[in-house]
């Protein structure tokens, strides 16, 4: 059986150049909000796959100066849409992987830079905009966003530092927030955003044991991973624990064999790949599926960062942090 | 996507569902593109307010015309009673209902309390009732246990004092419900420690002996689920357990707790034919607690690990770096 998976990396490919294609089904029409990330999604797959000029790379970067937003210098997730830090980083990323921020006129990188800042409160966690949600999945895209812009500064890294540390749980994992659950997702926003500002030794050797073998206990016997004890595998989490493993150095803590056939099971024939086997594929489960089998060495697949979630010939350009 | 099954197209299947999403597309796209203009005509009516719930009824996810909607409501504060406030309630309990796993949601519903024109203790208190309930529907909702003890906080603000001991409680009546609730044992670690450090425990050393014989019960009860050893792992390592009790009483009760776990792997055995992976994990831990603390101890821990590295083999690269550093 094992043996009969392979990647269907032609499928794949074909399924993400599709997505923008369907504007005849009112799902197209529902995702508007998630339309840049989407983007960023779809590039960095076809990127893993190695087929990076699927998309014209002139209209991706039109599209996501559309999504600038004048008033507050973030980006939206579509034209007319509001900014938020979640979707300002996609537009980052997809500007950093095709080598051109500099479209980003001065004035607006800097109204960028400081619609990132101004969302960090005075403990160090971010909101994802004026709103108010706090959440440390907004401590990453802040953190990665001005990283990628190569203009992290002590007055941010600091508190921010602090605020993950603080959410640290009594079993490895880490919270949305000080004295939230831990879940896997939040291990990669925490290990991420720590590894991006070059702070991981804040955690002791004995809290890094911990978070692995709360990580490695993520997967489940049929292979693939949960974010949570004691609920389902999902093909996301082969990337939020995977990633997180690997930020530690402890990726072979879990079986890769098993998680990638397990992830194999969950592609579409038609191309695509779904959270659980049979279910309806999206372009954001492609996209971690791919991920994770690049990371585990799977697949012939160009490598990613586990850091980013970019390509490691893309970020390997990008400054570390602290700047001397 | 999440839980959604796969569907086979039939070209048939796919021909009406193009002419009825022709429709509903029509629809959506109108009222779209309807509030997003007059949100960029600074329109803040309670026509406008009307269009935006249609749109959020329809898709829970438009960050965007969440925020066009609390700016309209910022504009008419001063006209809306506590009556449009409890029906504004009422509209994100039902969109939470349909979709208790939307962030925005649960957003807007704090929003909604910040600034609710009765924002008194009262309705404050009536959210935790409610969240107590939701919690009851879905008992590891992360989004309901994040928000109940942002509730809590704002009651405290209110009050002066904490509400940890009922909490305890809360805590404990869920994990008697089902003991495989990692949320509340998770709680049950944010509150503990809290307890301790407010001086909240009027006999420290009779809390520590009760904690340990609600951990033996709990293995006993179900020696399979994660949850409970994972809370033993942070429980026995924890340096508030050893000062309450002191050095001796310590070790025996950590020792009896090790007979015990001894005794589930052994009953396995004998039921199964096989050991309890969990058991063996924690009596790892326990043995690395008392070599650390200076006792000698028969040490079983590589037998442990040769065993675990065979039964549990999706994690056999960490039983093998465990032995490396017992070497």
């Amino acid at each position: 059986m094992v043996g009969e998976l392979v990647l269907l990396k032609a499928k794949h490919i074909h399924y993400i150049e599709a997505l923008d294609k369907k504007q005849e089904s009112y799902e197209y029409w529902l995702t508007e909000h998630l339309r840049l990330n989407g983007v960023y999604w779809g590039l960095t797959a076809l990127c893993l796959l190695d087929a990076k000029e699927t998309f014209n790379k002139n209209e991706v970067i039109d599209f996501v100066m559309k999504c600038y937003v004048e008033a507050t210098g973030g980006f939206a997730a579509f034209p007319r849409h509001d900014a938020h830090l979640l979707t300002t980083l996609s537009a980052v990323q997809i500007l950093k992987t095709y080598d051109s921020l500099d479209v980003l006129s001065s004035s607006q990188l800097e109204k960028c830079v400081k619609f990132v800042k101004s969302n960090q409160l005075s403990d160090g966690s971010f909101q994802g905009d004026k709103f108010g949600e706090i959440d440390i999945r907004f401590v990453y895209t802040a953190l990665s966003t001005l990283s990628i812009l190569e203009l992290l500064t002590p007055e941010v890294v600091d508190p921010a530092v602090n605020f993950i540390l603080r959410c640290y749980n009594f079993d490895g994992g880490f919270g949305l927030y000080p004295g939230a659950e831990s879940h896997a997702a939040w291990a990669f926003t925490s290990l991420g955003a720590l590894a991006i500002v070059g702070r991981l030794n804040d955690l002791s050797e004995n809290q890094i044991n911990e978070i692995g073998w709360w990580l490695c206990e993520r997967q489940v016997p049929e292979g693939g991973l949960n974010g949570r004890p004691g609920k389902l595998p999902d093909v996301c989490y082969s990337w939020w624990v995977l990633s997180s493993l690997a930020l530690i150095d402890k990726l072979d803590w879990i079986d890769y064999d098993k998680l990638r056939e397990y992830i194999l099971k969950c592609q579409d024939e038609k191309g695509g790949i779904s959270d659980r086997p049979d279910n309806e594929v999206d372009v954001f489960h492609t996209l971690f599926g791919i991920a994770g089998l690049s990371l585990m060495g799977f697949g012939n697949l160009i490598p990613v960062d586990p850091v980013y979630c970019m390509p490691v010939s893309v970020t390997k350009t990008i400054k570390k942090y602290p700047y001397n | 996507m999440h839980g959604v099954k796969r569907k086979q197209w039939t070209q048939e299947l796919l021909k009406q569902k193009k002419i009825q999403d022709e429709r509903k597309i029509a629809v959506y796209r109108d009222l779209t593109s309807k509030a997003l203009k007059s949100r960029d005509q600074c329109c803040y009516t309670p026509e406008s307010l009307k269009d935006t719930t249609r749109l959020l009824q329809a898709n829970p996810e438009f960050n965007a015309i969440w925020n066009y909607r609390r700016e309209i409501l910022i504009h008419l504060k001063t006209a809306l009673d506590e009556e449009f406030w409890d029906s504004e309630l009422m509209f994100t309990l039902a969109q939470l209902k349909m979709f208790p796993k939307v962030y925005w949601i649960w957003n807007h519903r704090l929003w909604t309390l910040e600034n609710h024109s009765k924002s008194s203790v009262k309705v404050w208190e009536r959210e935790l009732a409610m969240v107590s309930k939701l919690l009851q529907l879905d008992a590891r909702n992360f989004h309901g246990w994040h928000y109940r003890r942002l509730i809590l906080d704002k009651i405290e603000k209110f009050t002066g004092c904490n509400r940890d001991k009922e909490e305890l409680k809360f805590v404990t009546e869920n994990i008697n419900k089902n003991i495989s609730n990692y949320s509340a044992w998770h709680q049950r670690t944010v509150l503990i420690p809290r307890l301790f450090a407010n001086k909240q425990i009027s006999d420290e050393k009779e809390f520590m002996r009760k904690e340990f014989a609600y951990i033996t019960n709990a293995i006993f009860t179900d020696a399979e689920d994660q949850s409970v050893w994972f809370y033993i792992n942070w429980f026995i390592k924890n340096e508030m357990v050893l000062s309450a009790l002191e050095r001796e009483e310590y070790i025996n009760l950590l020792q009896d707790l090790e007979k015990n776990i001894r005794v589930i792997n052994q009953d396995d055995l004998e039921f199964s034919g096989k050991q309890n992976n969990w058991c063996l994990k924690i009596l790892i831990v326990i043995e690395k607690v008392q070599r650390e603390m200076g006792l000698t101890i028969e040490s079983h821990t590589n037998e442990y690990l040769k065993q675990l590295i065979e039964a549990d083999p999706l994690r056999k690269n960490r039983y093998v770096s465990l032995g490396e550093e017992m070497s």
